[in-house]
């Protein structure tokens, strides 16, 4: 793929960090996940950062983004403070969803993040749905749906598709395509091509799942065909989930094609960066320790919040 | 034409057709959906066959804005995430259904979405949609359009599942709907459509969980919701019964304090409700007051539903299916005459 150098150093550098945030809250994640801490599954996004941040930094905090259950990345890319992610995941009252939502059900109103589902599929059509607000309204947000390549297997990603392009929507599609469906391969659960599906529906744009660089260029022309009015767009970024499907260990599917080294997207940023000139290597070893201290204040943070009274669950 | 041919007529209660306007139930649900339309511009109004010439049996037709009335392919599950998504986006949607059925298409939707978005995320979320759906049967309809789902909908908690009977209320609560903050079922039975009642111009809504009496006795009370309400008002009138009859109005909430109130008087309960029996909304409310007011039951509460399979086509079957005003006044009777002896005990 030829190497796309348009972005600035604040996207760059916005970008980078963006992604650290998700990496290194993830690995954080994994390691406390078997202390019982947080008593929710959790689905991790640790190779997947390049997807929701190069499509984040297009987004408006008006923009309706529609997530399934592997929320913790797109969350944290829209703008999810991560106090609130963490004191939801440890089930306390100060969590975004009031300690009621868990990992998978996270909800921000003030970045747009309306709230996530763990339905794989349904979701979908709540992004068509905010997109068909923002034509009613009159107004220019866009309503997005992000979702995983099984996805497509479910009988609702075809009536969203259908409905969006019939009515011209301000909608992006965003498949974010890691290749499995829990452990079953695409080869085992899809027959038809994801992007030739969609291209029956709607323009469609191929990025680099691993390569933020490509991922916001598709993004950026989609976000803006979308906004200014020329109808729905679909986006699919082919990904690798270094991950089981759930919960804080390393994929063990065989012969998974995963490089931890050539697949990292925030190496591969990190390398663009420094060799373009936008920025030095000691600015961007800087960043991981200060996100460190981050983490380490949003647990404190969620460890020193209350748990919820279960008196509230009186009707 | 099938759909021409209905029940006959029922008055409203008495205390609704003094004086003012009449309308018919659809008309009155037409002035409500434009009314509402009219006062609010976030309201909008969605379905399958929702803006072609026939305007969902009428209830839509020639509406003040018709921009806001929107067809949709038959994808009724994503048209419901759809709705959602404009719902938590700043918009009122009117998600309509031409059949009570059609809602099962979409119960991902309905039960894992819409019904818990507002428990996911601690109510921090509006979410102002209404389902209408319209319940048919006869003519040979059959399992899959004949069937009144409000106990299966009633069962999910997140869902206020809202029957109208009357003209009158099937705008105040059409109206209550509306402006409600969260997700409400409105149940129309087709059977309705037809009646005519007292209904005021002006808007005006009517509580969501609030039964109304139909009928005052002291023999027994009954509890009933849509066409079953008007089908026992009937038998009441008809056979001159001793019964206090409540229309419930919503299925949920559900007015428990008004029944339990009444069977206090009444020493006996009969539910009718037009759903399937087990597991209901007729097992509900007996399980209600026998938990509530069990000692003033002089023999144990009663149902009458639906019987436990799917509805049959042929007319003699169909007859024999449903209940009917004669089934009712039989029933009322054998409850507080002939089944039972001095001292209230059931020998039969």
């Amino acid at each position: 793929m030829e190497p796309i150098g348009t972005i600035c150093r604040d996207d760059g550098l916005w970008m980078l960090a963006r992604m650290r945030l998700i990496r290194q809250t993830s690995e954080r994640i994994a390691r406390l996940y078997p202390t019982n801490v947080m008593e929710t599954p959790v689905h991790l996004c640790i190779g997947q950062e390049a997807v929701p941040v190069g499509l984040c930094r297009h987004l408006r905090d008006d923009d309706k983004l529609f997530l399934g259950h592997r929320t913790h990345g797109p969350a944290l890319a829209k703008g999810l403070p991560l106090q609130k992610l963490m004191a939801e995941l440890y089930g306390r009252t100060t969590g975004c969803s009031h300690a009621f939502g868990g990992s998978m059900h996270l909800i921000d109103l003030e970045h747009g993040l309306p709230g996530s589902s763990a339905i794989v599929g349904g979701s979908i059509a709540l992004g068509v749905g905010a997109g068909l607000a923002s034509r009613l309204m009159q107004s220019d947000f866009v309503g997005v749906s992000y979702f995983g390549d099984a996805a497509t297997n479910a009988g609702v990603f075809y009536e969203s598709l259908n409905f969006a392009k019939l009515r011209a929507l301000p909608v992006v599609f965003l498949c974010e395509d890691n290749g499995y469906s829990n452990v079953m391969p695409k080869s085992a659960h899809s027959a038809h091509d994801i992007v030739s599906v969609a291209r029956q529906f709607m323009p469609t744009l191929q990025a680099d799942g691993t390569d933020v660089l490509s991922v916001y260029a598709a993004a950026g022309e989609a976000v803006r065909t979308a906004r200014s009015g020329e109808g729905p767009v679909f986006v699919h970024c082919r990904t690798k989930r270094w991950m089981k499907h759930q919960g804080h260990e390393a994929c063990d599917i065989q012969d998974n094609g995963i490089d931890r080294v050539r697949d990292c997207p925030i190496k591969k940023l990190e390398q663009f960066l420094t060799r373009s000139g936008l920025a030095t290597a000691a600015e961007l070893a800087a960043i991981a320790p200060q996100i460190e201290l981050q983490i380490d204040a949003a647990i404190r943070f969620a460890e020193a919040s209350p748990f919820p009274d279960p008196a509230l669950l009186e009707v | 034409m099938p759909w021409s041919k209905f029940d006959s007529n029922y008055e409203a209660p008495a205390q609704q057709t003094q004086g003012g306007r009449t309308l018919t139930y659809c008309q009155a649900l037409r002035e409500a959906i434009d009314q509402a339309m009219c006062l609010d511009p976030r309201v909008f109004a969605i379905g399958l066959d929702a803006d072609d010439k026939f305007g969902v049996f009428g209830s839509m037709a020639d509406l003040t804005h018709k921009d806001r009335v929107l067809g949709t392919p038959i994808s009724e599950n994503a048209m419901t995430g759809v709705a959602l998504g404009a719902a938590l986006s700043g918009l009122r949607p009117i998600h309509v259904h031409l059949r009570n059925d059609f809602l099962l298409v979409a119960m991902d939707q309905i039960a894992n979405y819409v019904a818990k978005w507002q428990d996911m995320f601690d109510h921090q979320v509006k979410v102002p949609l209404v389902i209408r759906s319209i319940i048919g049967r006869g003519w040979g309809c059959g399992a899959q359009h004949s069937q009144s789902l409000h106990g299966l909908f009633a069962q999910i908690p997140g869902l206020q599942v809202v029957m109208p009977s009357t003209p009158y209320d099937a705008k105040g609560l059409f109206l209550a709907a509306v402006a409600d903050d969260s997700p409400v079922l409105f149940l129309e039975h087709r059977w309705l459509y037809k009646n005519t009642g007292h209904v005021p111009e002006a808007m005006y809504t009517l509580p969501l969980g609030k039964a109304a009496f139909l009928r005052h006795g002291n023999a027994l009370t009954i509890a009933a919701t849509s066409l079953a309400a008007m089908h026992a008002l009937k038998a009441c009138e008809q056979h001159e019964l001793d019964v206090d009859l409540l229309d419930l109005r919503t299925v949920k909430p559900l007015d428990v304090e008004a029944i339990t109130a009444s069977v206090a008087r009444t020493g006996r309960l009969l539910v009718i409700d037009y759903d399937f029996p087990f597991g209901g909304l007729a097992a509900e409310i007996c399980a209600a007051v026998s938990e509530r007011a069990f000692d003033s039951l002089r023999q144990p509460p009663q149902r009458l539903c639906f019987p436990d399979r799917g509805m049959p086509a042929s007319g003699p079957l169909e007859r024999a299916y449903y209940p009917t005003p004669e089934r009712i006044a039989s029933k009322v009777r054998s409850m507080i005459f002939g089944a039972t002896v001095g001292d209230g005990s059931l020998v039969s």
